[in-house]
């Protein structure tokens, strides 16, 4: 068991650094090759108006006109060890593992990145409660009354779910069930730590425009399920010994539904983590996926990159706990390393 | 239908003009028509019938399994003085598991693979005692499980069905229907989906529970031979309708109607020998192509049976092994399975060779090396004196056309999207002809030839029944003019009287174009008939080679005669006897 979780650490691990590759290569290596100067890139980040002497200062300090090799290397050396950077008679310690420097805000990467998780974390667990409740529920009720009204109007508003963006629905939310009635509350994140009771008010909106997109792909997904489920001939012998439909459903033919389900649950929620960006921009929340956008607008390539690499950790972390749920809800699934 | 001259006071189970309904789209299918029997309390009932003869619609009825589908159902059905068809939910529920409990046909998917067998039995007696302590419901389910010979009933309740064989499967089944002591045990071809050995030890167990506890057991199945020893009274049943009713003994020695008649006779014998067999296949053919005008002399008959050891085999397997990778363990490390471990034959031209085996005795796995899907680990095969054994994709290109297989399963061994006349014309088309003409004319001669309409070409393979698919896949082998056809269980997924007409063309085949043959299958009757050499294996090992009818009348092994006594068979004395002597020997072996 150990042995397995190391080894699939180890992987995950591997996974990471071609990530930070991929992704390295992509923002430094890219430009380059469109005929960018080092001296063009640094100037990116010096701001408006710089001077060639800034502009020299910069590519010497990020080393940009070293080979692309090296400056990988490098990348990857501070990530472990942790790095120190002047400015003239400041120096700022950039602890390990060092994403790297923002130029737009002048500090490590690593700490803001942090500072904004705690809204990333709030709305993507929130959100997943309440689409595997409700997504699940509605499944398992449509499943079972087949055909009926409530399943063509559950399968129907999946449909749409799943087919409208959320800057469309999220808006609409805002528009008249903050601004037009006065339902919620118009004000900022407030801490969970600090009151509970304004953070669920602010909360309550984002969660379940979010959770609105995937719990239509849940319902959709353990409604069929379910019937495949219903089908098979456990629930036919179940039914024969006298137990009552509710037992047969809820005991016999969900927890088999729900295997795939933990697939996607687990993808899901490790790509929300990583950043949900339409979400927290719509609802002016100002977590991980926010602070990407704004980045990539300001073409703060450290904190782009350091996103990337923390929405990566999300997925592989994500997975290896579904994988070791695996044996709990189905014993047939046995872990061997 | 009149009643027999039983007691008709002290049934427990009483069906009266049995009618149940499909809606469809096409119009209403009539299921059952008119069913009526009953069994009395500790009594034993056969329902026998082919597929799509309405025994298990009525299996499911007894059940009031039908409720919420779309099934219409009138008439009577009464178990234990309850009416099934008028009952409430509530009042179903509570018959279901009480009084009458059922055990179903597949063993492998009949029980909740994510819990534990204890958990299940468990439940089963809770539902119908809410109030009984959980403790006193384990010790009945250890009981249970001791009760239908799981050994370590104690231990073994905690397992998962995935850690059990079919055969012990069906025990706990059988065990889950025991658990609140049912008047009535349906069984639904309990044994359809298990080898001959365990088929008679759940035939044994039914028989001994039903005496032991004095519960009435309806055996419904499509074999005469299965229900043959163990029930009183018989059911034939046909499209819906009884086609005959009465004592097992009358039906199945002196049947009155026309279709018992040809059921009792398509049931393969294993008494019956080889050249028996052959004999009445090529009388009945002399005599069917005299009434079409066709002259058919003995002598035209190309099929022979060599003496062993006269000329050049066509096919020689010398030691043949193989070894799967199966890992396991904590650490995961790889150990070495044997499937087969050192099978050796000649094989001669017009020959026929059976290899019985029951499931995991590797069987399968030596005709998937022949065809060579699989490389042999050890050992060597050669195909016309060529060695084959280790030849590359490329160099087997000869031997694909040489060697052809047909396999078990005619609903999923056809490609759904082509029709048929692709699926056999690929072959050509594979190994080289371009004239689609040619190749159309080939496809529609051979249709023919195996008892298909030329017309058929176009049609896809759903619109074909199991029966006329094997005889398409038996098409699709012979495209090519092969030396030797490998049949992997060809007739074990049909009924009776289809595996009889299929049987009959493959030795119609062998006549006509001097075919060898390799026969795999598990039923013991149907290997000796078309067999003129028979293997049986076990466990990866040749336990037994021989021509077919010493191994038959004079078996070596202690494993070949303890098949043969487990075979079923068709006179219920004798299959009293039989059960009788296996009684004996358990008891005197636990002695």
């Amino acid at each position: 068991m150990l042995n397995y979780i190391l080894r699939r650490l180890g992987a995950g691990l591997l996974l990471l650094v071609v990530v930070t590759a991929v992704t390295f290569w992509i923002f430094y290596v890219l430009p380059r090759w469109a005929g960018v100067t080092p001296q063009g890139m640094a100037a990116m980040y010096v701001g408006k108006a710089p001077t060639p002497e800034a502009i020299q200062a910069t590519v010497d300090r990020l080393g940009l006109d070293q080979p692309i090799a090296v400056q990988f290397v490098e990348f990857l050396r501070n990530l472990i060890f942790g790095q120190e950077f002047t400015f003239g008679r400041q120096t700022v310690e950039c602890a390990a593992p060092c994403l790297g420097y923002s130029f737009s805000t002048n500090s490590p990467v690593l700490p803001q990145i942090l500072d904004r998780l705690p809204v990333t974390l709030s709305l993507g667990l929130g959100a997943a409660v309440i689409w595997v409740v409700g997504g699940v529920s509605v499944g398992v009720l449509s499943a079972v009354k087949k055909g009926s009204i409530f399943d063509r109007l559950a399968m129907g508003t999946a449909l749409i779910g799943v087919s409208l963006p959320i800057y469309f629905t999220g808006l609409l939310a805002l528009s008249f069930l903050v601004h037009q009635w006065g339902l919620f509350p118009v004000s900022r994140y407030v801490p969970f730590g600090e009151d509970p009771v304004s953070w669920f008010q602010v909360m309550i909106l984002p969660w379940v425009t979010l959770a609105f997109l995937h719990a239509a792909q849940y319902a959709r997904q353990t409604r069929a399920g379910m019937l495949e489920t219903l089908g098979e001939d456990y629930i036919r012998t179940a039914r024969a010994k006298g137990l009552s439909e509710r037992k047969v459903i809820f005991k016999h033919a969900l927890r088999p539904t729900l295997t795939p389900i933990l697939t996607i649950l687990g993808l899901d929620i490790g790509m929300v983590l990583g950043g949900a960006i339409l979400t927290e921009k719509v609802f002016s929340l100002n977590g991980v996926g926010a602070y990407a956008i704004d980045s990539i607008v300001s073409k703060d390539l450290p904190v782009i990159l350091g996103v990337t690499l923390l929405g990566a950790v999300f997925i592989v972390v994500c997975n290896l706990i579904v994988d070791l749920l695996y044996p709990v809800i189905d014993p047939r699934v046995r872990i061997t390393a | 239908m009149a009643s027999t001259g039983s007691a008709a006071s002290d049934a427990v189970v009483r069906v009266d003009d049995l009618r149940v309904t499909f809606p469809t789209m096409d119009g209403d299918v009539h299921a059952v028509k008119g069913l009526s029997f009953e069994v009395p309390a500790g009594g034993a009932l056969g329902i026998v019938g082919e597929s799509g003869s309405g025994k298990s619609v009525t299996s499911m009825a007894l059940m009031g399994l039908h409720r919420g589908s779309r099934a219409e159902i009138t008439g009577a059905i009464e178990v234990a003085g309850q009416n099934v068809v008028t009952a409430s939910d509530k009042k179903l529920r509570q018959m279901r598991g009480n009084d009458i409990a059922m055990v179903f046909q597949d063993p492998m998917q009949s029980l909740h693979p994510q819990y534990t067998i204890g958990n299940q039995l468990i439940e089963a007696y809770q539902v119908h005692h809410p109030k009984a302590a959980k403790s006193k419901a384990r010790k009945r389910a250890v009981d249970a499980l001791g009760r239908v010979g799981i050994p370590e009933p104690e231990k073994r309740i905690n397992a998962y069905p995935h850690e059990f064989s079919g055969g012990m499967r069906q025990r706990v089944v059988i065990a889950m229907g025991l658990m609140c002591d049912p008047k009535v045990l349906l069984a639904d071809e309990p044994t359809t989906a298990l080898d001959v050995t365990v088929q008679a030890q759940v035939l044994d167990l039914l028989d001994e529970l039903r005496r032991d506890l004095n519960m009435a057991l309806i055996l419904v199945s499509h074999d005469l031979a299965v229900v043959a020893g163990s029930v009183d009274e018989v059911v034939v049943m046909r499209h819906g309708r009884v086609v005959e009713r009465g004592d097992v003994r009358d039906v199945l020695s002196k049947p009155e109607h026309p279709y018992t008649r040809a059921l009792l006779d398509a049931v393969p014998r294993v008494e019956v020998s080889r050249a028996q067999r052959r004999a009445q296949d090529r009388a009945d053919r002399v005599a069917r192509d005299k009434c079409e005008g066709v002259v058919t002399k003995p002598g035209d008959f190309k099929a022979f049976t060599p003496a062993t050891g006269e000329g050049e085999p066509l096919l020689s397997v010398r030691d043949i092994a193989q070894s799967f990778k199966v890992r396991g363990g904590m650490w995961g490390r790889a150990t070495d399975f044997w499937a087969v471990k050192g099978v050796g034959f000649d094989l001669y031209k017009g020959e026929t060779l059976g290899i019985v085996g029951e499931s995991g005795s590797g069987k399968s796995t030596v005709s998937r090396m022949i065809m060579r899907l699989l490389e042999p680990s050890k050992g060597s095969i050669h195909f016309e004196g060529k060695d084959i054994t280790h030849m590359r994709e490329r160099e087997l290109r000869p031997l694909r056309r040489d060697v052809q297989m047909v396999f078990q399963n005619p609903y999923s061994s056809l490609n759904p999207r082509l029709t048929i006349g692709e699926s056999i014309g690929t072959a050509l088309k594979v190994q080289g002809e371009r004239d689609g003409k040619k190749i159309r004319t080939q496809v529609q001669d051979l249709l023919e030839r195996v008892g298909l309409e030329p017309n058929h070409y176009n049609r896809f393979p759903h619109a074909f029944s199991g029966g006329q698919r094997q005889r398409i896949a038996i098409a699709r082998a012979l495209i090519l003019k092969p030396k030797l056809i490998i049949c992997d269980e060809p007739v074990s997924a049909l009924d009776v009287s289809t595996q009889d007409q299929v049987l009959r063309l493959l030795s119609e085949l062998q006549d006509d174009f001097g075919l060898t043959y390799i026969f795999v299958a598990h039923d013991l009757a149907v290997v000796r008939q078309v067999s003129d050499r028979v293997a049986v294996m076990r466990k990866g090992e040749v336990v037994e080679m021989g021509d077919s009818d010493s191994v038959y009348e004079n078996p070596q092994s202690d494993y070949t005669k303890q098949l043969l006594t487990a075979a079923p068979v068709l006179d219920p004395d004798e299959a009293r006897r039989l059960r009788a002597e296996r009684f004996a020997e358990r008891d005197g072996a636990a002695a």
